[in-house]
């Protein structure tokens, strides 16, 4: 690695005024949460060199997880091990404690951050890589004609990135909303706002601007207490991305589904929540047979490349037994 | 918090990322250059780390990793570096009780913080509980990823939770062990039994279940490994590498590099002509090449004061290519009009001639015996097949690495290597020097499965900037360029046409195999596995092929286990056709005679089979093709294997002193296999004596006698030999004159060649798996293994055991998702490291019952055979055959990954 300055703000604004100050000095500043993916992807050069990081773990009070009548608050710094592990978050947002296990190794969730997982960049290979993509302000999405087993079915074009996340599937399907701070101050962005398709932004994967930090998430108390779960196939069994994954909450009385939540991870440049499939689901009784009309409404108009069709059978199999799964109509 | 905001830098820089280059370098292409200046000095920070109790105050570069600060400037080097970007846990060490990869915190975040590492588990010279249980299961193999092993399970230990088999594994999911001793792990920190067969007959030291000598080192981070080695004045070397799949270098500018301050040498092929001799048996080959011939081909070497201002220095280097079209597969290699990569053209001549130094004109290697045509043309049921299988990683937890030394004209090199013998010849043979003045050191060395045979490029290059700079030089890969030089299991393509009789006797095998070897013809290229079988007509013709991929070396039982996967599923097809049950038409037809006509020196491959079939419980538990209904699909599989047991020169010296003690000198490095332990253990049985009277001497070529290398599964029997043969010359002294008096001591030394007459000697297996395929989520789930293995008398039954599931478990990961893997468009492997390759994790493991068939093999030392390749060979086969009856589906390319499963449903 090129040398850099790391810097230790003790409050946000500090932080927010670091990351202003350097780029309006000409260098490159990034803020590091864990900093585990940032400090990846400098040593393999997939961004400029930084000048400065910005670390933002001294910064007091992002860190806890506060719940109240109104719902849960949960800082930006809260590791994902904390999340997973949190009592309230287990058995009042269960997709999310799920979710928050479903990542990657017992030493990523120690030191990643929930912010950081959400806010983390594609993990396409020729992103990986360094190949002169789209995403990189390359010419071009290698996968379209490339090794594209691993791409996007849904939401493609011109990048084919899926959006890496676990947490934010989740997130998405409680309708949580994100606490974003930076030079004009602080603003609230619903999860279903917060991400970007390439078509509207191919530089980013969220509404981030400049000097922008996701300081925190708020749970919504509608959907505390309603069960959930994060169904997550890897083409191994740790350390790797969804290769398909949902995440699924579902509000039942008795048999009765009054209101579902479904959004599906590795599909898509960004969590891909699926309405068809919960109207599917919606003030009906789950069979089976309802469980496979979702399956196949969720699945409606994918558009697979030439190596990923596969996704669409896996993505179709994975909600039908979620659904049935949580339902305990299985 | 956010990983990275995009926008401050692609507002001011976008043009500057990519956009003039459209392939990706190893190092920065050249649009980076013209802003390089002389860098400042780095900003430094003065931090109090507390390091296993002990606070340090210390002033770190902002950008060193915390495992760079244990390592470099605490002289803590029990944590290892296996991939430095968070893949696979050697790094692992707790951080405020919590378990992180160092390789991924900045040292500065770490101010004020407690650390653990390997070197604080032990207190007083006690040993952690969690030590001694590794000690006891043979948890280390290896040992380069145990300390992570250990720092995971400390923090799951220290969590106070209840330890259950789940949770294990869980807590060591993200601490890859590529010797694949998972289950040895897991068992370590569950405490469940140290699970291996025990020994039929066991004499006074052999066959007794021995926790290996060096077990300790490897758990207290005491064991040097070839990255640990710092010297005085060392300087850092770096290698800038072909962004091309095939180009020719039309200028290379290295001034801005050697401006640079700190930076000593720059090598290229303009400035240094040395031959690495050893990495290609068919063509001349240098350290540095023109044209470059794949992605990843080096092209300069930078010696600089330290290793970020090496890197640093590589990336001022400016080369101009000329792209040339490349072609990355093996029949496209062969086309006509392909490009040709070699002077020679495409088509290697076959290894055999090229390894016996005759004529080496180029083709394919051809075997024959019988009529296969008439073989065909008589047989009841012919299947026509064709086969694919991949390049597939080593992917050993140890980088290469070597550190380089001239003193008064003499040379020494810590290296890893599995053969330092033949390291130090080739070494020298580089250089023009004799033998004597090169001195290879390995005294541990972390994995290599077959790729760290020989000399690598890395010391040759080491050398040459060492002997230029007059300092010791360190040349170190990253994981990435460790997964692209020499490395993995040739690529193949193999068709088949295969006849049996109505009966299910075998009666012809016609195989026409293509192997992808890359530039380079390093390895054999082989498609092994037919000669399993008894059959009168067999052809079988392999062509190795130049191509511009990464060289592919050993692995492994280099040629088997793909070709396995061939003619398995090929005749499982006909156990299909004819309904016979695969057991039956294994004991019908499989080999009795080496190619129906050499004698084997001991046999017990239908011991194996019947042995291993009742383990397994197979007539109860085979069933019908697809025999169930829903979407999860159970099913049952074999496959037999054999490997060579050679016999062959090698040395011993055996040293008996006054105080009792008996100093062994053997030629090892002990790549993971525990070959100091089974020496030892023969050398205290041969002079029936105790093993904590035994003392090695190992790892070094200035202390150490010759040895053929620790490949080709050679040890025990090789330098087993010698021992025994210097053991009865040490009795006949001892005999003669008595025990050594005070000051004196007995010496004797073996060097036999021995050789076999009109027989051959394997060893053999055969091996019985249960999975289920979700064909829905394309995944496929082991649930009962079962290896038989013959390999003559097990010398020690615990380490014996760990070889025998980490080779398994190896070729699932062959069988199921490992692949580099090529972008046709641009021919650069998109997946290079633990992460993208998708290699083995804890939680991939399955349990595996070994069965040992002892066979009595009247020419090893104490009846000893081979092991270490064997375990491998009938993996993938097996596990496809199972596929094959669970589903009805045969796939027939590797891996058998989810996309392939699904897509064979539809």
């Amino acid at each position: 690695m090129k040398a850099f300055e790391n810097l230790s703000p003790a409050t946000l604004d500090e932080a927010v005024e670091l990351l202003g100050t350097a780029r309006a000095n000409g260098e490159i500043a990034y803020p590091a949460g864990g900093g585990s993916d940032l400090l990846g992807m400098v040593k393999d050069e997939l961004v400029p060199a930084p000048d400065r990081i910005v670390d933002l773990k001294r910064i007091p009070g992002l860190d806890s997880i506060r719940s109240s009548e109104n719902g849960t608050g949960i800082g930006g710094l809260v590791t994902v091990d904390a999340l997973a592990d949190d009592e309230r978050i287990r058995s009042r947002y269960p997709v999310l404690a799920e979710a928050a296990t479903a990542v990657g190794t017992p030493q990523i969730r120690n030191t990643g951050t929930i912010a950081g997982n959400v806010c983390q960049r594609p993990w396409c290979w020729y992103f990986r890589q360094g190949f002169a993509c789209l995403k990189r302000g390359g010419d071009r999405c290698y996968s379209v004609t490339g090794e594209n087993q691993q791409h996007a079915i849904f939401g493609g074009g011109p990048s084919f990135i899926v959006h890496p996340s676990d947490i934010a599937n989740a997130l998405v399907a409680l309708d949580a909303e994100f606490q974003v701070t930076g030079p004009n101050g602080e603003r609230s962005v619903p999860a279903s706002d917060f991400f970007v398709l390439p078509r509207e932004n191919l530089q980013r994967e969220n509404v981030l601007e400049s000097e922008e930090l996701l300081i925190g998430i708020s749970l919504p108390s509608a959907h505390a207490d309603r069960p959930g779960a994060y169904r997550k196939v890897m083409d191994r069994e740790a350390w790797t991305h969804a290769v398909v994954s949902v995440a699924l909450t579902l509000d039942m009385d008795g048999a009765l589904c009054r209101d579902a939540r479904i959004v599906l991870g590795g599909v898509a440049p960004i969590p891909w929540r699926v309405p068809a499939a919960e109207d599917v689901l919606r003030g009906r009784q789950i069979t089976a047979e309802l469980a496979q009309q979702a399956a196949d409404a969720a699945l409606e108009g994918a558009q697979p490349l030439a190596k990923n069709g596969y996704k669409v059978t896996m993505a179709r199999a994975l909600v039908r037994r979620s659904v049935l799964e949580l339902s305990g109509a299985a | 918090m956010t990983g990275i905001t995009r926008r401050s830098f692609l507002g001011r820089s976008g043009a500057g990322i990519a956009a003039t280059a459209t392939l990706p370098a190893l190092t920065t292409g050249p649009q980076q250059k013209a802003a390089a200046q002389q860098p400042g000095p780095a900003p430094r920070t003065r931090i109090a780390l507390t390091v296993n109790g002990e606070t340090h105050s210390l002033e770190v570069e902002d950008r060193w990793t915390l495992v760079e600060v244990l390592r470099d400037h605490l002289e803590l080097t029990g944590t290892r570096i296996g991939c430095d970007r968070g893949e696979c846990g050697a790094c692992t060490v707790l951080l405020d009780g919590k378990n992180i990869f160092a390789c991924s915190y900045l040292a500065v975040w770490a101010d004020g913080k407690a650390v653990e590492t390997v070197e604080g588990l032990a207190r007083n010279g006690v040993l952690d509980p969690l030590q001694e249980a590794f000690i006891a299961h043979d948890a280390p193999q290896c040992g380069f990823c145990t300390s992570g092993q250990l720092m995971s399970a400390k923090a799951l230990l220290s969590e106070g939770t209840e330890v259950t088999e789940a949770n294990v594994r869980e807590a060591l999911a993200g601490n890859i062990c590529r010797c694949s001793n998972f289950l040895n792990y897991q068992a370590a920190v569950a405490r469940g039994e140290p699970g291996h067969p025990a020994a039929a007959d066991p004499l006074r030291v052999v066959g007794r279940p021995t926790p290996r000598l060096d077990a300790l080192e490897r758990v207290t981070g005491q064991a040097r490994y070839s990255p640990d080695i710092r010297l005085p004045g060392m300087l850092y070397a770096r290698i800038l590498r072909s962004p091309h799949p095939h180009a020719l270098i039309r200028a290379i500018d290295v001034q801005a590099a050697l401006d640079l301050d700190g930076v000593a040498a720059v090598l290229t092929h303009e400035n240094c002509d040395i031959d690495w001799a050893s990495g290609d048996l068919a063509n001349r080959r240098m350290l540095f090449n023109n044209p470059v011939r794949y992605y990843g081909d080096a092209v300069a070497a930078v010696a600089a004061t330290d290793r970020h201002t090496a890197e640093a220095a590589a990336q001022l280097i400016e080369v101009d290519y000329d792209t040339l079209p490349f072609v990355l597969d093996a029949e496209e290699a062969l086309e006509p009009d392909a490009v040709p990569i070699q002077p020679g053209g495409n088509l290697a001549p076959p290894f055999g001639a090229l390894r016996g130094g005759g004529a080496a004109v180029p083709g394919p290697a051809v075997y024959e015996r019988g009529d296969v045509e008439t073989g065909l043309a008589e047989s009841d049921v012919v299947i026509e097949d064709h086969y694919v299988s991949k390049h597939h990683n080593n992917a050993q937890m140890e980088p290469r690495t070597a550190v380089a030394e001239w003193e008064s004209g003499k040379l020494t090199i810590w290296t890893p290597t599995q053969g330092i013998t033949n390291c130090r010849d080739d070494i020298a043979a580089a250089f023009g020097l004799p033998n004597e003045q090169v001195r290879v050191i390995c005294e541990y060395m972390g994995g290599g499965f077959g790729n760290k045979n020989q000399c690598q490029d890395t010391d040759l290059i080491a050398a040459e900037l060492a002997r230029r700079t007059e300092r010791p030089v360190k040349l170190e890969l990253t994981r990435k360029e460790d997964f692209l030089s020499i490395h993995g299991r040739w690529p193949t393509s193999q068709y088949y046409r295969v006849g049996a009789k109505r009966d299910g006797t075998l009666h012809a095998i016609e195989l026409r195999g293509y192997s992808g070897m890359g530039p380079h013809i390093k390895s054999s290229g082989d498609i092994a596995g037919i000669d399993f079988y008894q059959c009168p007509n067999v052809s079988k013709a392999v062509h190795t092929v130049h191509t511009n991929v990464t060289t592919s070396a050993n692995y492994r039982a280099p040629s088997y286990p793909q070709g396995v996967f061939g003619i398995a599923s090929v005749l499982d097809r006909i156990c299909d056709e004819i309904d016979m049950d695969p057991l039956d038409f294994h004991l019908k037809n499989a080999t009795r005679r080496y190619r129906d006509a050499t004698p084997y020196t001991s046999y017990g491959l239908i011991d194996c089979i019947e042995q291993g079939a009742e383990a397994f419980d197979w007539r109860n538990r085979r069933r019908p093709v697809e025999a169930d209904a829903g979407p999860i699909k159970r099913g049952t599989g074999m496959a037999i294997g054999a490997f060579t047991a050679r016999l062959g020169l090698s040395n011993a010296v055996l040293r008996l002193d006054d105080a009792g003690t008996l100093w062994l000198h053997a030629g090892v490095t002990d790549i993971g296999t525990g070959a100091k332990t089974t020496l030892a253990m023969i050398a205290a049985e041969a002079m029936e004596m105790d093993l904590d009277q035994v003392e090695i001497v190992w790892g070094d070529t200035d202390r150490s006698p010759y040895s053929v290398g620790e490949s080709g599964s050679r040890t025990t029997s090789h330098t087993g030999y010698a021992i025994v043969e210097a053991a009865e010359d040490l009795k006949r002294q001892l005999a003669e004159r008595g025990p050594p008096g005070p000051g004196e001591e007995l010496v004797a030394e073996a060097s036999p060649n021995p050789s076999l007459d009109g027989e051959q000697r394997y060893s053999f297996a055969a091996h019985f798996v249960e999975l289920e395929v979700d064909t829905e989520l394309g995944g496929v789930q082991l649930t009962k293994y079962v290896a038989a293995h013959d390999s003559g008398r097990i010398v020690n039954p615990l380490t014996a055991t760990s070889q025998v599931k980490g080779g398994v478990i190896q070729g699932i990961g062959m069988a199921l998702h490992e692949e580099l893997l090529y972008d046709r468009n641009t021919g650069i492997p998109v997946n290079p490291g633990y992460y993208g390759a998708r290699i083995m994790t804890h939680l991939d493991t399955v349990p595996i019952d070994v069965v040992f068939v002892e066979t009595q093999d009247a020419h090893g030392p104490m009846g000893a055979k081979s092991i270490g390749e064997s375990t491998i060979i009938p993996v993938v086969g097996a596990i496809a055959n199972a596929i094959f009856n669970a589903t009805g589906k045969r796939i027939k390319e590797l891996p058998i990954s989810r996309d392939r499963v699904i897509g064979a449903m539809s």
